[in-house]
């Protein structure tokens, strides 16, 4: 029933164009630079009215009525994309009933991030205070799970319907990995898991065996409903078959070069929709990857080298090489607290090649497009969900502020649990004990 | 009549033995004697005569043909013109060489096959009394790794199999020691006859204390590497402090309360009186520094065993004329293991390189013996030692290393070890030379009595040769026939230089920078001049010295090198959790460095760093703080800053622990603290008085834990605490007070922005995160806007990393204080360099760029506080230790040299496995609870 519920809300909100359709508020933001990241850059405005950008251009007048937002000398940039977080499913990392992106279980398909997504989690407006408007919250689980549906929110909302987009965007799977899986110091102790070469061999061809046959259960599952059978309704094959039947695409994590290929190999047999997630190795592969066009959301550019001796810059330049060779990449976090540090990860691989511009669409407009999501977000475009910020300067460096929030075309704060601490203590009166 | 030897110190023990009733070491029936003679071989003779073969005396020249008489069980005569007696039975040695019996130094002959020991029967016997049912050590006066009071010559078992199949493969004579525990006891030479009794096996005992590294037959303390190295030096204090206590006494007892008699001590007295030697593992140059080290702390010689990678260390083994012990079982790729997997660059050195080491130390002097480490088959030993010997070894100090070197070692070399006339008749009878492939083992003799080895060879089946022995398979496990193994005559891969400076220059001149200098502000087009590792000169306009090497800066930074004030790098251990007091343990004992995040710090523009004990208890340990100075020995990265320890509060001390342990709560870890400091004012007083009093008589026992906490109280020891909330970092303030002694920092601190003004009056300094929060409760209301509002209130604050990740882009982290909380530009810079160089006591010699001070320098392209900017050179002392283009050699060379060692060693062979010698590696991997 609720698969039903949340189906018919979110083809609800695919024709209002967002959930819950805010006041009528209309804004011009006027007098910046504005960076569409569908073409260049000009001093212009841009125009939101009721969720969406109306019109935007060098001489685009603010219609009557509109609330003027002066950006002068200011920049203007499309929200960032944190393309697979944990916002909203966690509060305090250590403690486990804060917790609820892990559910029990390898075949969990139907459940949705959304169900659990908390609004008023302190991590979502400290993520927005530093750009991050939108983001794919998205379940965790183990190595070969089917782990569940992320959900495609924006980060402003009194309740969950407000803020989504698209409660069921994606698939999570994670790939099982066969052997050390480039994680550091790998091969020097045996590999994670275990047990000998044969031993991990066996272990890994089981669990692909697995993911094939959940595959293949969902594919006769929805050829028996199309058929018209009178089936009891299975909520995982229900899933299922969105997967097969590529309405959505599939967020398949793989890290080691070995996996990757494993895992793009896999996903090119299934026939099915997909991104890589993590790619730490994938610079090892990056010529065979743009041959496959296999899209990329990476994370971790912040980390230290995955294989014994590998160049000290191995994790800063894995980005660089992959767009050098053609890879379509974009940045996640994966991560809740530490979602504002999403234009740093792709900011980290400029000084190793990245060039800067392509940093900034892996952070907004680059997972939109392998998601399939580019109708909607991603840039400033007019008839696109009005995600917007307003910063004194590039958002991939640190000194940027973000002045000006807009999230689905709501007007938001920038204020967060930080800063109010701040204002606090800030004001705290010198020190009062008497001696 | 069998020869007797007088065993040295053997009569004290017994005593111990006899009084207690323990053992019944030697009621073995007679008829479960080992060793029954073979039908073959003569039975009843005393009188033997080998004649015309090869002597291989090893003591003297070698004799191409001659007689040994072997009467009583000795040497009788050797010589090319010795005359046989009469009633021998005679040998033609015609075509044979006879050899001094072999020695495997190190073994656990007669004890394999026994249940390890737990404990011992006290408990431990340490002055703490007894130890609980589940052998969990509560501390350091817990002693269930001890059992010093043990000896190998006892309660030998005649059922060890190896008693035989070593003495069929020449060995005449071991060295046994017991396995089990950390000081697992005395360590016996035996020799490998037929005897009706064990005890008749017995040469010399005790000739050595073998202590291990790593031990699993008890929980607690010490649970790491750095806990067992405090662990063995307080055991060596205490001994030494009974040894006086028990002379003071027993020199005038009337009127003196008698001490403690220790079981566990008594031995160690023995010891230190008497001058045996500890065997002590280590593998690489690094643990053989670390040996040297701590047993001189101990106040004992080592002998050093393990040894593989002894091939870079024969200059401290040769300085400081230490004799080594050479594991034979020679590390491999490990069988069976992802196909895809390449070993780091120093396994694949190890596998190259081990079989080199006996080469190196015989070429640099040091005495050497070799010994069977996890081998099997004892006759696969001597098959390993050619490969040594294809390695450069001579085969005259290859054999010397198998009979007089191990037997000079364990000062049995008036007895045995070298074929003279009065030594014991261990002898081995060869078809020829015996490190020749295909050489069998022809005749025995232990204690003049005679076994037939024709059934072995000495150079066995070996990696690279068909199996030749008869009535034998192949090396055990490893399968028989073809190798794929490594060609053993292939001389070493080079190594490629991927460690030390770049290069060092006399004077360097880095021009046209822009130089922020942390102290004084920002020199636009400015010049430095580094001489003989200082800044000679900063400023604008200077003129070139000559010869100096030209930095041309132009366009681009240079800042002081960062500072990171909080690591976990290179330590071979961060925790002693297992006790909530743990000041005995440092380090400094356990810096590891050739830990190759060293290198990637120092590509991220760091310098130095402060390398802390972890947060598992209230108070942890010593700390060491560091210069990168990449590929030098641990003791020369230390810069002599003032001593500290690490203090911990809040979750990670007192979360729950198995078995439970006190604090489990704020008010307990103030206790816990507090008690300590109460112990320590009294160990304070006693000492004090002791010294006041003309430092008379007999010194109060020496104990490491509570000295820590004393030069705490004197000042002599700087505080650095793990803190987050607001109300713990109050409650350590006021402990401080009370006890008189400053916080030197606050460390993580998150909540320090609501406190930052008792923080500034306490004088503490503060340790930051940048932007890190809610992994916990207690980083709740962590917020990135801390380091600028505590440095508002006059706190001195730095940012730290605590990560191996972080520390490489601390110049990033300090950035954020910009953004939060608008913080200027040197301030910012500051939190990464002055103000950690500071609040370390280091600034005296690094954290600015100002004359005098050490050339600690970064240039980088792009401004440093940004994310793009990029260190792309990093001098320590004035020594390029990174550079963007070299580095780029520097990986292609070690790509080259892994390349090459892949090809040699990266197919492991069926059966072969890396170390087996589980207690040659001293590593323990503690809770990793840093943050």
């Amino acid at each position: 029933m609720s698969y039903k519920i949340i189906s018919a809300l979110s083809a609800l909100a695919l024709a209002l164009g967002l959930a819950a359709p805010a006041a009528a508020q209309t804004y011009a933001i006027q007098g910046g630079t504005v960076h569409t990241l569908s073409g260049d850059p000009f001093v212009g405005t841009v125009v939101i009215r009721d969720g969406r950008i109306l019109a935007v251009g060098p001489d685009v007048q603010a219609p009557a009525g509109a609330e003027i937002v002066d950006a002068t000398g200011k920049h203007v940039y499309p929200g960032l994309f944190d393309a697979v977080s944990g916002l909203g499913l966690t509060e305090v990392g250590a403690v486990d009933v804060t917790n609820d992106a892990r559910e029990q279980g390898d075949f969990n398909p139907h459940l949705q991030a959304a169900t659990a997504i908390h609004p008023a989690t302190e991590h979502i407006p400290v993520a927005r205070a530093n750009g991050i408007t939108i983001t794919m919250a998205a379940p965790q689980g183990g190595s070969g799970a089917i782990v569940g549906q992320a959900s495609l929110i924006g980060l402003d909302g009194w309740t969950v319907e407000e803020m989504w987009i698209d409660p069921g965007a994606a698939m999570v799977i994670n790939y099982p990995t066969l052997g050390g899986g480039g994680g550091r110091g790998g091969g020097g102790r045996g590999g994670r898991g275990g047990g000998t070469w044969s031993e991990q061999e066996e272990r890994y061809e089981a669990a692909v065996v697995q993911l094939d046959e959940w595959m293949d259960a969902g594919r006769r599952y929805s050829a028996a409903v199309s058929a018209g059978a009178d089936l009891r309704r299975d909520l995982k094959m229900e899933a299922m078959a969105r997967v097969v039947n590529r309405e959505i695409p599939v967020l398949l994590s793989a890290d080691g070069e070995r996996n990757i290929r494993n895992a793009v190999l896999w996903a090119k047999r299934q026939e099915i929709r997909y991104v890589i997630t993590g790619g730490r190795e994938g610079w090892k592969i990056a010529d065979w990857l743009a041959e496959n066009d296999v899209p990329m959301i990476l994370s971790g550019t912040q980390s230290m080298p995955a294989g014994a001796d590998a160049s000290y810059d191995e994790a800063y330049a894995n980005p660089g090489r992959l767009y050098a060779a053609g890879v379509k990449i974009a940045f996640a976090t994966f991560n809740s607290a530490d979602s504002r540090t999403l234009p740093y990860e792709a900011a980290q691989a400029v000084p190793y090649g990245l060039p800067a511009e392509a940093a900034l669409d892996a952070i907004t407009k680059n997972a939109a497009e392998m998601l399939g999501l580019d109708d909607r977000i991603g840039t400033i475009e007019e008839g696109k969900l009005a995600n917007i910020i307003v910063t004194d300067g590039n958002p991939l460096e640190i000194q940027t502020n973000v002045t000006d929030l807009f999230i689905l075309g709501r007007s938001v704060s920038t204020d967060n649990k930080h800063k109010s601490l701040y204002d606090r203590y800030r004001a705290r009166p010198s020190r009062r004990v008497i001696s | 009549m069998r020869p007797r030897f007088q065993i040295p110190g053997l009569g004290k023990a017994w005593g111990a033995r006899a009084i207690f009733g323990l053992l019944a070491a030697f009621v073995v029936a007679p008829q479960a004697a080992y060793g029954q003679p073979r039908p073959t071989s003569p039975v009843g003779v005393r009188l033997y005569a080998i004649q015309n073969a090869r002597i291989v005396t090893v003591s003297g020249q070698t004799i191409d043909r001659g007689t040994v008489i072997v009467q009583n069980g000795i040497i009788a005569a050797v010589g090319s013109n010795v005359s046989v007696p009469a009633g021998a039975w005679v040998i033609d040695g015609t075509g044979k060489t006879v050899y001094p019996g072999l020695f495997d130094a190190l073994t656990t002959l007669g004890h394999g096959s026994v249940a390890p020991q737990q404990g011992g029967f006290f408990g431990g016997g340490g002055p703490g009394g007894a130890v609980d049912d589940s052998n969990h050590s509560w501390g350091p006066e817990d002693r269930p790794g001890t059992s010093s009071w043990l000896t190998a010559a006892d309660d030998l078992d005649a059922e060890d199999d190896r008693l035989h199949s070593w003495r069929s493969a020449g060995f005449t004579t071991v060295l046994s020691t017991l396995p089990t525990g950390l000081v697992t006891g005395q360590a016996a030479v035996l020799n490998l006859g037929s005897y009706a009794r064990p005890r008749e096996l017995v040469v010399a005992t005790p000739v050595a204390m073998r202590v291990n590294l790593l031990d699993r037959s008890f929980t607690g303390y010490p649970g790491s590497s750095m806990g067992v190295f405090a662990y063995l030096k307080q055991l060596y204090y205490d001994g030494k402090n009974y040894q006086d206590v028990w002379a003071a006494y027993d020199a005038n007892p009337r009127g003196k309360q008698r001490p403690e008699w220790d079981l566990a001590l008594e031995p160690v007295r023995q010891q230190l009186r008497e001058g045996w030697p500890v065997l002590f593992p280590a593998t690489n140059r690094n643990e053989v520094g670390q040996a040297i080290k701590t047993t001189r702390e101990m106040g004992v010689t080592p002998i050093v065993y393990g040894a593989q990678g002894a091939y870079a260390a024969a200059d401290l083994l040769a300085s400081a004329g230490i004799s080594t012990l050479v594991n034979l079982d020679w590390p491999s790729a490990p069988a069976n293991g992802d196909p895809d997997a390449v070993p780091a660059l120093a396994q694949l050195r190890l596998y190259d390189r081990a079989p080199t080491t006996p080469g190196i130390l015989a070429a640099a002097g040091v005495k050497f013996a070799f010994y069977s480490g996890g081998l099997s088959n004892a006759s696969d030993m001597v098959s390993s030692a050619r490969r040594a010997i294809a390695q450069g070894l001579s085969e005259a100090d290859a054999i010397r290393a198998f009979t007089l070197s191990p037997a000079e070692i364990f000062g049995v070399a008036d007895r045995l070890g070298s074929i003279e006339q009065g030594k014991i008749a261990n002898l081995v009878v060869t078809s020829g030379n015996i490190f020749t492939e295909g050489t069998e083992i022809e005749s025995i003799f232990v204690d003049g009595e005679m076994f037939d080895g024709s059934e072995t060879t000495a150079a066995g089946p070996d990696a690279d040769g068909p199996t030749s022995a008869a009535g034998r398979g192949g090396r055990g496990g490893r399968g028989g026939g073809r190798s794929t193994g490594p060609d053993m005559e292939a001389p070493p891969i080079p190594m490629s230089a991927d460690k030390g400076a770049f290069r060092s220059d006399p004077v360097t001149f880095i021009t046209g920078a822009t130089i922020m200098t942390a102290s004084h502000g920002t020199i636009e087009n400015g010049d430095i001049i580094i001489r003989n590792g200082k800044i000679a000169e900063v400023g604008t306009g200077l003129s070139r010295p000559s010869g100096a090497r030209v930095v041309d800066a132009t366009g681009k930074f240079v800042t002081p090198g960062i500072i990171d004030a909080h690591s976990h790098l290179a330590a071979g251990s961060i925790n002693e959790g297992s006790v909530s007091v743990s000041s005995m343990v440092t380090i400094e004992d356990v810096i590891e460095p050739e830990d190759n995040g060293i290198y990637l710090a120092l590509a991220g523009g760091v310098t130095s760093m402060n390398v802390l004990h972890g947060s598992a208890n209230p108070i942890g340990g010593g700390n060491a703080v560091l210069k990168l100075r990449w590929g030098a020995d641990a003791d020369d990265m230390l810069i002599g800053a003032h001593p500290g320890i690490k203090f911990a509060l809040g979750e990670n001390t007192k979360r729950d622990r198995n078995p439970d342990r006190y604090p489990a709560t704020r008010m307990g870890v103030q206790d816990v603290i507090r008690q300590a400091f109460l112990d320590a004012q009294e160990y304070m007083k006693e000492h004090d008085a002791y010294e006041a009093g003309g430092s008379q008589g007999v010194a109060p026992r020496r104990d490491l834990k509570l000295e820590s906490l004393m030069q705490i109280l004197k000042g002599d020891r700087w505080v650095h605490s793990h803190s987050y909330r607001a109300d713990e970092i109050l409650q350590l303030i006021r402990l401080a007070d009370e006890f008189g002694f400053t916080i030197r920092t606050f460390q993580h601190v998150l909540e320090g922005y609501k406190v930052a003004d008792e923080i500034a009056a306490h004088g503490a300094g503060a340790s930051t995160f940048s932007d890190w929060w809610a992994y916990k409760v207690e980083a709740y209301d962590a917020i990135p806007y801390n380091a600028a509002l505590m440095a508002d209130r006059g706190v001195l604050v730095s940012i730290n990393s605590d990560s191996g990740e972080e520390i490489r882009h601390l110049n990033q982290e300090a950035a954020k204080t910009m953004k939060w909380g608008d913080m200027e530009e040197e301030p910012a810079l500051r939190l990464v360099t002055l103000n950690p160089a500071i609040q370390l006591g280091i600034d005296d010699q690094t954290g600015s760029i100002d004359e005098g001070k050490d050339a600690d320098l970064v240039i980088w392209e792009g401004h440093p506080l940004s994310m793009f900017g990029k260190a792309v050179q990093t001098y320590v002392d004035g020594m390029l230790y990174f550079d963007l283009e070299m580095d780029l050699e520097r990986q292609a060379a070690i790509a080259d040299e892994k390349g090459a060692l892949m090809e040699k060693h990266g197919s492991g062979e069926a059966g072969g496995r890396s170390s087996t010698d589980r207690v040659a590696s001293p590593r323990l991997s503690g809770e990793d609870i840093n943050r």
